[in-house]
């Protein structure tokens, strides 16, 4: 079952591949039905999956028996929400790009291959097949970015790549030294291999690199404003949308279960970490003129939040942190979407140049209002649900409180710039861009309304991400403790 | 004497070599003689890996051990890719037969070198493997700038097998033997060292590792694109064997080796990974990005365990696939890196199996390189050279940037050049099969890792 959900997409690739060229339009039929398809596997899991039974489906070979390599895969609720984002996010992907003109049997091509590799990475359990998704979602993002991104795009393809290289070549020797010490790569059974503080303390630094590289902290980050404002918007939700949150789940699965004594001599400067980036990326996204930054900035604060509930190493801590990166999946890929959708009208994202969408095109500006709202977190969306536990995990846990109030400040600073931008883009006098663009047409607004009934659902019923998040949750801080 | 047999993939190379000569009075002539090599390397890979291990032959002059075995069959197989590429290019180039039966000779060389455990096997295989190289290397004898290289690489290579030579007279003088198997240097004292040193710069000299490696850009940027394609990398896999059975052997006696081979391994892996980047010939670039790859093999060689030296030769073929198909790619779309811009336009396939290639070289999974890398690191790493393994991870994210900027001509720049040459099936097969191999080593290694002694 899971490797089908991971491979399945290949499938697409090797399909798309053999197009000839004068049928290339089929590339979006074919990615589009396998994309559904996985989507709906990936929710049968969901559907399926024993909520109190720990790590499941999984499957568990040897691969390179020698070194003890494993093709190992399973899911357990903490990384079953994100395969699900990554399937879903990937479909929206799909049909938000439907349009595409420029090399369509490339781009779709690579679409699904990042989907072999974000996939891979939430239900890899093998630290060596860990690493080969991780490394695999860095190059269809380097050519999504590089032949289909804006003016710079090659130099923001260039550093996204490096720059993510960069971490995970340290995640690399941090696996080698856990393996020589601990004689495996299996990620499950080294969560009881009862290593020493010091050692400990070294090999999450390794792993800190390369995932906060990738969620991205401050000062690691400055490779994501570039990199977002260059892609296509596809490449941007699913960069915001999965790719960030394969560094705070590398937090989630590996440091903190497998180092819990470093975690928690690492955890001061986690939560100073975080709490910089929730007030930096707030700050900076204020300053803003073009949109699409300024939800790429929104990004790193939010991800501060998720970084603050790992950081407090609590059960609601870390509970809202995977509550966040859902949710800030979901709401951010509304987000990048209508601030394409958006820009392919006025080709302009600049927001003075955007202004009263509401009296010219209502429907597109209400998704705006609904989604920018969302993202500052209003109680009864999704937003709240994640925040909210964080910064209570934080409170409760033994951090220092006023890395707690910083990013409670956060919220407000949160608050203020997206409704700035709503008071901007939404409400006014239509500009002269706006003034002859058309509404949101049916396939666009079919993208978007899974994501809004999500951000609607889980804001309102909470148990229905927290049912399967909290019993994981608790399975890991268990381990913690231990 | 029984075990002649034992060297049936010789005699195939040698037979293939000679009829590759007058191939080209066959029907369909120069083409002919590239498949009649390219039969003859197949079948000599399939043999030697038919035959398998076996006892030494010649009273332990040539051994036949497991990485033995993997470097002959490599070596063998790749030669096979390699004629088959440029018996299905054509090019037309005058005496293409002849080029031929060289590579083939000096494959026979370098079959001879991974067996070879004693002095005298090793030089006269190693000077049977370089002196079909000087030709192939100035291959074009109206090229001033082409002869200029190759007599550097003549001269050099010359200089540095007579200092391989006397280093091995050094050897012979104070341990009274040639074969390694009794080959001590325990308390050789001076002589010792003076004997390792010499040795070694021939050897090192003759990988291109720093700072012996000045000769191989001029050289490669001089000769024919095509002959560099071999010349640069598999005769490297032989060159590897031999230095790890040196090691092995003078090891024990020689307490500064893994000194002097960590010095080496560090200067290569900078210097090679440093002065690539401003390269804008793809044989020159390739030629700084071959030194760095030798300086994580001889960090692998330093470690001198079992595992450390499988490693090595593994990491060894990892490269030579993609590295030999690069500069393949760069022969037929031309040498300067800006030539390849607008490959994925003109030609799709050989673009992605470039981004294979290249992505390989860096490193990045699930390709041969990563894997080689991997290996490579953790054994240096469990033997001690943690730091030396940062500084190479390091290096290879460094190695990125240059390999990126090759991916970047050929994807996101603007087409300048129309491509000369035509589509040949043979050569899009060879391509498909080093893909095919680079793929193939990452994924499916786990029996080969077993048959080498690689476990942790």
């Amino acid at each position: 079952m899971l490797s089908i959900i991971v491979f399945l997409p290949l499938v697409g690739v090797v399909l798309i591949a053999m197009l000839s060229k004068e049928r290339e339009s089929a590339a979006r039929l074919i990615a589009t039905a396998i994309a559904a398809v996985d989507l709906i596997l990936a929710s049968l899991l969901a559907v399926n999956f024993d909520v109190t039974g720990g790590m499941q489906f999984i499957e568990k070979f040897d691969w390179v028996s020698g070194v003890g390599i494993q093709y190992y895969l399973g899911v357990d609720g903490i990384s079953l929400p994100m395969v699900f984002l990554s399937a879903l996010l990937t479909l929206v992907a799909v049909v938000a790009s439907w349009k595409i003109e420029v090399k369509p049997k490339a781009y779709f091509a690579m679409i699904l291959l990042l989907e072999v590799g974000m996939n891979g990475v939430f239900m890899a359990l093998d630290f060596v097949l860990f690493y080969v998704f991780w490394e695999l979602v860095l190059v269809p993002m380097y050519f999504l970015i590089g032949t289909w991104g804006g003016p710079r795009r090659e130099y923001a393809a260039m550093k996204f790549f490096l720059y993510t290289l960069f971490g995970s070549v340290f995640m690399l020797v941090g696996i080698v030294a856990l393996y020589l010490q601990a004689g495996t790569f299996d990620i499950v059974a080294l969560t009881d291999a009862g290593l020493s503080p010091t050692f400990q303390w070294r090999v999450f630094g390794a792993f800190f690199l390369g995932f906060a590289v990738k969620v991205p902290v401050f000062p690691l980050h400055t490779w994501l404003p570039d990199a977002h404002v260059e892609a296509p918007t596809a490449a941007s939700v699913l960069l915001a949308g999965v790719l960030l949150k394969m560094g705070t789940y590398g937090f989630i699965r590996i440091s903190l279960p497998i180092l819990p004594d470093a975690a928690a001599q690492w955890s001061p400067f986690l939560a100073a970490l975080a709490a910089i980036s929730i007030v930096y990326g707030a700050a900076v996204a204020f300053a803003q003129t073009d949109m699409k930054k300024l939800v790429a900035y929104s990004s790193v604060s939010h991800m501060g939040f998720v970084m603050l509930g790992i950081a407090a190493g609590t059960a609601e801590g870390i509970t809202g942190a995977v509550a966040v990166m859902f949710s800030h999946g979901v709401v951010t890929g509304m987000l990048f979407l209508l601030v394409g959708m958006v820009y392919e009208r006025t080709h302009t994202r600049v927001i003075e140049d955007v202004r009263g969408l509401s009296s010219q095109v209502p429907v597109a500006a209400g998704l705006m209002a609904f989604a920018s709202i969302a993202s500052l977190g209003l109680p009864g969306l999704s937003g709240f649900v994640g925040e909210f536990l964080s910064l209570v995990g934080a409170w409760r846990s033994d951090m220092w409180p006023g890395w707690v109030i910083t990013a409670a400040v956060g919220v407000l600073l949160a608050a203020a710039y997206m409704l700035w931008l709503v008071q901007r883009v939404v409400l006014g006098s239509p500009s002269h861009a706006v003034a002859e663009i058309e509404d949101l047409e049916p396939r666009e607004i079919a993208v978007l309304l899974p994501l809004v009934a999500l951000t609607l659902g889980v804001g309102i019923y909470w148990d229905l991400l927290l049912r399967y998040v909290d019993p994981a949750v608790r399975g890991l801080t268990a381990l913690m403790g231990a | 004497m029984s075990g002649y047999w034992l060297l049936i993939p010789e005699y195939l190379l040698l037979a293939g070599a000679l009829s590759a000569l007058f191939g080209d009075l066959l029907p369909g002539g120069e083409r002919s003689s590239a498949v009649l090599g390219a039969l003859a390397a197949f079948a000599a890979a399939a043999f030697a890996g038919f035959i398998g291990t076996a006892e030494p032959l010649f009273g332990g002059m040539l051994v036949f051990d497991p990485v033995s075995v993997f470097a002959r069959v490599s070596l063998a197989a790749l030669t096979g890719v390699y004629l088959l590429w440029s018996g299905g290019r054509g090019t037309g180039s005058e005496r293409s037969h002849e080029a031929t039966a060289l590579v083939l000779l000096s494959v026979v060389g370098g079959m001879l070198m991974c067996g070879a455990r004693d002095m005298v096997a090793l030089f006269i295989a190693i000077e049977l493997s370089t002196m079909p190289a000087y030709v192939l290397m100035g291959y074009r004898r109206d090229d001033d700038r082409g002869l200029e290289g190759t007599l550097k690489y003549f001269l050099l290579s010359m200089t540095t097998s007579l200092i391989m030579l006397y280093g091995f007279s050094f050897l012979f003088g104070i341990t009274g033997v040639t074969g390694y198997a009794e080959m001590d240097l325990t308390g050789a004292g001076v002589l010792g060292v003076l004997a390792i040193v010499f040795v070694f710069v021939g050897l090192l000299a003759k990988l291109s590792a720093a700072p012996f490696h000045y000769w191989a850009p001029d050289a490669y940027a001089g000769a024919p694109t095509s002959s560099v394609a071999f010349v640069s990398t598999v005769p490297k896999i032989a060159g590897t064997v031999a230095m790890i059975r040196l090691v092995e052997a003078l090891a024990p006696g020689a307490t500064q080796l893994p000194l002097l081979l960590s010095v080496v391994a560090v200067a290569s892996m900078v210097l090679g990974n440093l002065a690539a980047y401003p390269q804008l010939d793809l044989r020159r670039l390739m030629a700084y990005s071959g030194i760095a790859h030798i300086g994580y093999v001889i960090l692998a060689m330093a470690t001198n365990t079992s595992t450390g030296l499988a490693a090595a030769v593994f990491y060894m073929v990892a490269y030579a696939l993609p590295s030999m198909a690069v500069v393949m790619i760069a022969a037929e779309e031309g040498s300067a890196v800006e030539q390849l811009s607008g490959l994925a336009d003109r030609r799709p396939w050989t673009a992605w199996a470039l981004v294979v290639f290249l992505l390989s070289l860096v490193g990045i999974p699930p390709m041969a390189g990563f894997f080689g890398k991997l290996y490579l690191f953790t054994a240096a790493f469990s033997a001690g050279y943690r730091a030396l393994v940062v500084l190479a991870v390091l290096m290879s994210v460094v190695s990125a940037g240059y390999y990126l900027r090759i991916m970047r001509e050929a994807f996101f720049g603007e087409r300048v050049s129309t491509s000369a040459v035509g589509r040949s099936i043979p050569a899009s097969i060879a391509l498909a099969l080093l893909v095919a191999a680079t793929l193939g080593m990452g994924i499916a290694a786990s029996p080969l890792l077993g048959y080498l002694g690689v476990s942790f």
